[in-house]
């Protein structure tokens, strides 16, 4: 971690100034005296320093009354006694004169320039004093064209001057590499991709470039480095567990752009295409406005709230009153925020009275949460994204991050190019794997038996950490039993992956001195998902890499609350603050909280809800913010739960395929127009702040569960974000020093203790269950592939991409649209020409639940006998197609292993 | 050195003031570049006894030599490779820069041609000096049978177990690779060399904190030295640093190779021991001469970055010696002193038939073309300068500009990134500062005052537009 330096002295034109080591003369000066105070053009303090523009020089003495040379700020080290001279008349002249040649090929159109008023050249030039430029008009680049090719990225290269910044955010920030300079000297010019378009290079729009342009050379449609905007938001962006900060401007009631801040300690100036630019959902038109009730006839009546709430007050209450409250039930969304899961399970828990709440980390993440649980005693990550700066290798298993988590991701990649060494767990050849060390490219369903073997090669080299485990572990031995139990030649050919590889890979992670681990839904996703996260746990334990900066078990978070939803209590057996229901005095001390009777009976699971909706056992469902419908495995059999409902409420943004299933339908507000918390993948719990008031009509969701608690009888305050988080507080013991003011910006990790005392690594001195536990397991044959492999002998994998989020609700209303459009089905070559398949082609996928149509891709980044796809679109319905396997332990779907099989249509 | 005598080609006899060392085999009778041709003439024996040393003997003797950069800034070698921080865990790599490009300048490409086991052998004794299992010969486009000689004499060495695993027998293990420039006189510049060796646009690196001994090739410990120096090591091990100190002048030891081109009788290279000339020995003896009737005007004494010498100042030196342009002893320290630098050892004479304005647009125009583009002040101030000489020597320039072209250039000198400013900017400057009035007899008086511009046709047009 960061060093303990003590800082030493420095005059900056005569007066002291106290810095760090390693601190450049520009980071001085911009932190005492303002940025700005020297000017500078290539400069940004989220890319490295570059010293090409010279704007920055200074006259430098190493002491007192020496000689003085010129110098450039930005990458001069400062030293002890060092004097600087910022404001010579040489630094002046030379700033002028450079800045007066930048000028000489420069249109001077300010007035008419998007970015006037914010635009660095501009301010440069006045601060240096420019009024004129000397030079006659001479050869210059004003001739060049506008790139406006691209839904979101534009580009005015006659604005350019050629300060490498946004080449440089590409490559040190995305990783991307789009972006270069082409030719030499004065003909030096930035080019996309090979000398092309935004639209035909291979830029994956982050932005990162428009962000960094100090003119308007490269910028984004929406303009977002102009001074139009009269309000700006810091939120945090609601489309992954990264939980990027956004800066949203606003005019009026209006979004018109959003920027990531440079001091977010997650996101550093970055964000992905859906954060940065997939906002224009907010105010679509398809949005629903008032609240609709479904009429005798089918069709559904617009309402005013009050009707609606009535509606649903009285049907819920006939439902509880002639079939108890076990008939009734609520998933909450990991969409939606801290405060807003925590009234849901409020509302169903201590309001209706049972302990049937689930939220979407059911389908995603639970297997992680239940795993590490055991493991560690804890279900989350128990290091930071900060500690991808520290480890020395990197393992990422089931997870694709830089199309899911796409700001880790190139966090993660930027470490690997610079040396770090990567280990790529995953059936697929992923956009990370060319930069792998190695790629254990397992068949579909086999990571337990993978695991095994790395840690029993661990075993066998002798790289086991004894001291770790004996100190801070437990049940070694089993495990150790265990291990000694495998054939390692039949697990290779279960895998399919090459002994030796996983050989070298096993010795690389563990004798690493610091190795970290990443997962995603290629581990939970699984029939045995959650043993597969405690065999992950177990190599992090084997090797000691535990507790310290740099290491440890990271779950890369789908949705951007789906910690949060959990943490507040969103699952039937723990209620908030992870207490377990089924003991007494849990039940006890919530009653006392509460003032209402704890439900006992232990409650149902999602898949368990839409089983028992089927058995009519379950009569009315509460669905807030999500589509069950196209994001469940096997939408046939979801659709025949919601059929045999009685009564269906759906709170939500849009009419989605579940909502059309719904009794009462609740326009809800989007992240844009509500506050409250989200918590990331690295347990931060940040502020989010409406950047514009509710769409008119529409409510944010915590409101509506605090009125609708209200109109159950029980008291409830009206909805405020620091009204019910310190509410949370009270009752989550990891919350307790958490309040709306101390979570600041940059927002805290939990345990977060009294006083505001947040936890970047977790289980430093022991594990939060006091002792590690090891636990065995001996890999089993999904049953779908028992049962339907031979009929279907295609594995379908599933997975998302870059521009699309989950079932595209937001996304499909964006540009991200023009980008990708439709759901496409990957199939290797060798498959594809045995099916007389190429790209582009209709392509039938069945299973035994059913088929869906799908555009095919013909690619070898899947092996033989291996298909993949995604599930964004309703058009397409993959979903149509997944099957009801499921974790045995948590009952998450095994979304990642299908039996299928595909025929040509055209 | 080899005692027996050398017998060189017909009419390609060394000078007798010539002391041929690192070009001893350059035009010899009877010579080629293979593998057989060098060890018949006791090749490889110092890479066999170095293996064999110390390796902190061998760079205590290449210090002991002061041995210092060929390439043109003139670093001590021996304090070049103590750079390496001694805690370094990272590998070390060596790099011969090969890519000779300042104007003026042809010396490398006579060892790459002629000798390159030479070269060879001087890379492994480096190389196992500063601990370096790999290294890269950077050789420039331009030099296309360089590399196909290079390439093959690597390969001859390897089939003879003088590279690869285990050289020599020992436990020292070896690669050399050619990497080939694609062009660009920026790679020159080690840290630009370095980027183009990564497969990177050579844009130079930041100094702090990429000094390359630290944090060079892939952010690892690089050595960059001139073909000329790696050939240095090796006669310096076969002498012995301190014996090696005696050629040449203190200070500035050794030999060295001058390429003479321009106005004198017989241009070509003269290997001399360093300081043991003078410019007016190597213009009147070494190469014969000026040209029948002519006076010298100006000289650039050591690659076209230099700063010019007119032919009639004087230098006053420290040590009270009064010096006249041919007095100057050829070496670092004493060049330097009279404001210009020994640079790569490339002497272009130039005589009373020369026009400065014309030779400052020519050196203009070639900076402005190898101007990576990288700083701004370079990118946008050397097309200025050579679209201002342009105007001059076209005579459609203002008297102003001559002092507007030195004012550019003294705004890039020491304001960039690399030392390409100085070599643009210096020139120009020196130029100016020395040839003022001839410069500005080739402007237009009457338009004085006026801003004028060869592409809006104002002047062309009589000011009238």
């Amino acid at each position: 971690m960061s060093q303990d330096i003590s800082p030493s002295t420095a005059f900056i034109d005569g007066k002291p100034f106290l810095f760090q080591s390693g601190e450049t003369i520009l980071n001085v000066v911009d932190r005492h005296l303002g940025r700005g105070h020297v000017p500078t053009l290539c400069d940004a303090p989220q890319l490295e320093p570059y010293g090409a523009c010279r704007v920055c020089s200074v006259e430098v003495a190493l002491q007192d009354g020496g000689p003085r040379r010129v110098v450039a700020s930005c990458h001069t080290p400062m030293a002890p006694g060092m004097h600087i001279f910022t404001e010579t008349q040489k630094v002046r002249r030379l700033r002028k004169n450079i800045v007066e040649l930048v000028l000489t090929d420069h249109p001077l159109d300010c007035l008419t320039c998007e970015v006037n008023g914010n635009c660095e050249l501009q301010t440069v030039a006045a601060k240096v004093g420019i009024r004129k430029v000397r030079y006659p008009e001479g050869e210059n680049h004003l001739d060049r064209k506008k790139d406006l090719s691209h839904p979101y990225m534009t580009s005015d290269l006659s604005k350019c001057i050629n300060c490498s910044r946004c080449v440089r955010a590409c490559d040190e920030i995305q990783g991307q590499h789009v972006l270069s300079m082409h030719g030499r000297g004065f003909n030096a010019r930035i080019i996309k991709g090979m000398d092309t378009t935004f639209e035909e290079s291979p830029c994956v729009s982050c932005g990162a470039c428009s962000q960094a342009c100090p003119t308007s050379a490269i910028s984004d449609v929406f303009m977002s480095k102009s001074i139009e905007a009269t309000n700006k938001t810091r939120t945090v962006c609601t489309y992954c567990g990264v939980g990027c900060n956004l800066t949203v401007a606003t005019k009026g009631n209006e979004v018109l752009s959003i920027q990531a801040p440079v001091d977010a300690e997650v996101n550093h100036a970055h964000t992905c295409l859906k954060g940065r630019f997939a906002f224009k959902f907010y105010n679509h038109k398809d949005r629903l406005r008032k609240p609709l009730i479904r009429q005798p006839d089918g069709a559904f009546k617009e309402a005013t709230w009050d009707e609606a709430y009535e509606h649903i007050v009285t049907n819920l209450k006939r439902i509880i009153a002639a079939n108890g409250p076990q008939a009734v039930a609520g998933i909450s969304s990991a969409r939606c925020t801290n405060e807003e899961n925590y009234l849901m399970q409020k509302f169903i828990r201590h309001v209706v009275g049972t302990n049937n709440i689930d939220c979407c980390a059911r389908v995603c993440h639970s297997p992680t949460a239940w795993g590490m649980q055991k493991s560690f005693g804890t279900g989350a990550a128990t290091n930071s994204f900060e500690d991808i700066g520290y480890t020395k290798c990197i393992m990422v298993i089931g997870a694709n991050p830089t199309e899911g988590h796409p700001v880790t991701g190139a966090r993660l990649k930027q470490a690997v190019m610079k040396g770090t060494p990567l280990i790529v767990i995953d059936p697929r050849r992923i956009e990370i794997v060319p930069y792998a060390k190695y790629h254990l490219q397992l068949r579909p369903g086999t990571n337990v038996a993978l695991l095994n073997m790395m840690a029993r090669f661990i075993l066998d080299e002798g790289l086991v950490k004894k001291d770790f485990v004996e100190k801070r572990c437990e049940n070694w031995e089993e495990f150790e039993a265990g291990l000694r139990s495998l054939d390692m030649d039949a697990l290779e050919k279960i895998t399919g992956v090459d002994k030796e590889l996983v050989r070298a890979a096993a010795i690389e992670y563990a004798s690493s001195e610091a190795a970290m681990s990443f997962h995603g839904l290629g581990v939970t996703e699984h029939e045995q998902g959650a043993k597969t996260v405690m065999l992950i746990s177990n190599l992090a334990m084997m090797t000691g890499n535990i507790g310290r900066p740099g290491v440890g078990v990271n779950p890369l978070r789908g949705q951007n609350n789906v910690q949060g939803a959990a943490d507040m209590g969103c699952q039937p057996h723990q209620g908030a603050g992870y207490f377990e229901m089924n003991d007494i005095q849990v039940q006890k001390r919530y009653s006392e909280f509460y003032g209402t009777n704890t439900p006992s009976e232990p409650g149902w699971k999602i898949p368990q809800m839409f089983d028992n909706a089927i058995a009519g056992n379950l009569k009315a469902l509460w669905l807030m913010g999500e589509d069950v419908v196209q994001t469940d495995p096997d939408a046939h059999h979801v659709r025949h739960a919601m059929d045999s409902l009685e009564f269906l409420v759906v709170q939500e943004i849009f009419m989605t395929e579940t909502a059309k299933y719904a009794d009462v339908i609740l326009p809800a507000a989007s992240f844009l127009e509500k506050s409250g918390t989200f918590t990331n993948a690295e347990r931060r719990v940040q502020r989010v702040n409406a950047a514009v008031k509710p769409l008119e009509g529409t409510k944010p969701d915590g409101q509506i569960m605090c009125e609708i608690i209200q109109r159950f009888g029980h008291p409830q305050a009206d909805y405020t974000p620091d009204g019910v988080l310190a509410e949370i507080a009270q009752i989550v013991p990891f919350f307790k020093g958490a309040t709306w003011e101390n979570l600041g910006e940059q927002g805290k990790q939990w345990p977060i203790r009294e006083g505001g005392v947040d936890t970047q690594i977790m289980h430093v001195e022991q594990f939060a269950r006091g002792k590690g536990h090891f636990h065995f397991f001996n890999w089993q044959e999904s049953t779908e592939l028992k049962t339907n492999g031979t009929e279907f002998p295609f594995i379908l994998t599933t997975g998302r991409i870059l521009e699309h989020y989950n079932c595209g609700t937001m996304t499909r209303r964006t540009g991200n649209s023009e980008i990708v459009a439709k759901d496409l089905l990957a199939i290797n070559p060798a498959d594809a020409r045995a099916k007389s398949i190429n790209t582009g082609d209709t392509v039938k996928l069945f299973s035994a639940r059913g088929e869906v149509e799908l555009e095919a891709s013909v690619t070898d980044e899947v092996k033989p006998g291996i298909l993949y796809t995604t599930f964004h679109f309703p058009e397409n319905m993959v979903n149509n197609v997944t099957g009801q396997g499921c974790d045995a332990d948590t009952l998450c779907p095994e979304y990642k292993v299908v039996a299928a099989d595909i025929v040509k249509v055209s | 050195m080899a005692s027996n005598p050398v017998e060189y080609l017909p009419g390609k006899q060394p000078h007798p003031r010539e002391h041929r060392m690192i070009f001893r085999n350059v035009d010899r009778a009877g010579w080629d570049a293979s593998i057989d041709t060098y060890l018949n003439d006791g090749g490889y024996e110092m890479a066999k006894k170095a293996l064999k040393m110390e390796r902190q003997d061998i760079i205590n003797e290449v210090k002991a030599s002061g041995l210092r950069g060929r390439g043109g800034a003139g670093f001590p070698t021996g304090v070049k490779w103590g750079f390496i921080p001694p805690t370094n865990t990272k590998p070390v790599y060596l790099i011969c820069n090969a890519d000779e490009s300042e104007p003026g300048t042809f010396k490398d490409r006579y060892i790459l041609h002629q000798d390159p086991h030479q070269l060879i052998e001087g890379m492994i004794i480096s190389a196992f000096a500063v601990k370096a299992n790999l290294a890269y010969i950077y050789i420039r486009e331009e030099f296309p049978h360089a590399a196909t000689i290079v390439e093959k004499a690597i390969a001859e060495a390897k089939n003879k177990g003088f590279l690869g695993k285990a050289i020599f027998g020992s436990d020292f293990d070896l690669e050399i690779y050619v990497h080939r420039g694609a062009g660009a006189y920026i790679c020159g510049e080690e840290t630009g060399l370095i980027e183009s060796l990564e497969g990177k646009r050579p844009y130079p690196r930041i100094k702090p904190p990429y000094f390359p001994a630290a944090l060079g090739l892939y952010m690892s410990p690089t050595i960059v030295n001139n073909v000329e120096s790696l050939c240095h090591v090796k006669h310096i091990l076969q002498m012995g640093g301190a014996e090696y100190a005696k050629l040449g002048t203190p200070n500035n030891t050794g030999t060295r190779i001058l390429c003479v081109s321009g106005d004198v009788q017989k241009p070509g290279y003269y290997e001399v021991q360093v300081g043991k000339v003078t410019m007016g020995e190597v213009i009147n003896d070494l190469c014969g001469g000026l040209k029948p009737g002519r006076t010298l005007k100006a000289i650039i004494p050591g690659g076209s970055s230099a700063k010019v010498l007119k032919a009639d100042e004087t230098y006053k030196l420290k040590d009270g010696r009064e010096l006249t342009i041919w007095d100057i002893p050829m070496d670092f320290d004493t060049m330097a002193a009279c404001g210009s630098m020994a640079g790569s050892g490339g002497v272009m004479i130039m005589d009373d038939s020369r026009s400065m304005a014309w030779v400052i647009n020519n050196l203009n125009k070639f900076y402005q073309h190898e101007s990576c583009g990288q700083c701004t002040p370079c990118r946008e101030g050397s097309p200025w300068m050579a679209k201002i000489s342009d105007r001059i020597i076209a005579g459609n320039a203002s008297p102003d500009d001559v002092d507007m072209l030195e004012q550019v250039a003294n705004q890039i000198e020491g304001k960039t990134i690399c030392a390409f400013g100085e070599a643009a900017s210096w020139p120009t400057q020196s130029f100016v500062r020395k040839f003022r009035d001839e410069i500005k007899s080739m402007t237009k008086a009457d338009l004085a005052g006026r801003i004028v511009n060869e592409e809006t046709k104002l002047a062309v047009a009589g000011l009238e537009a």
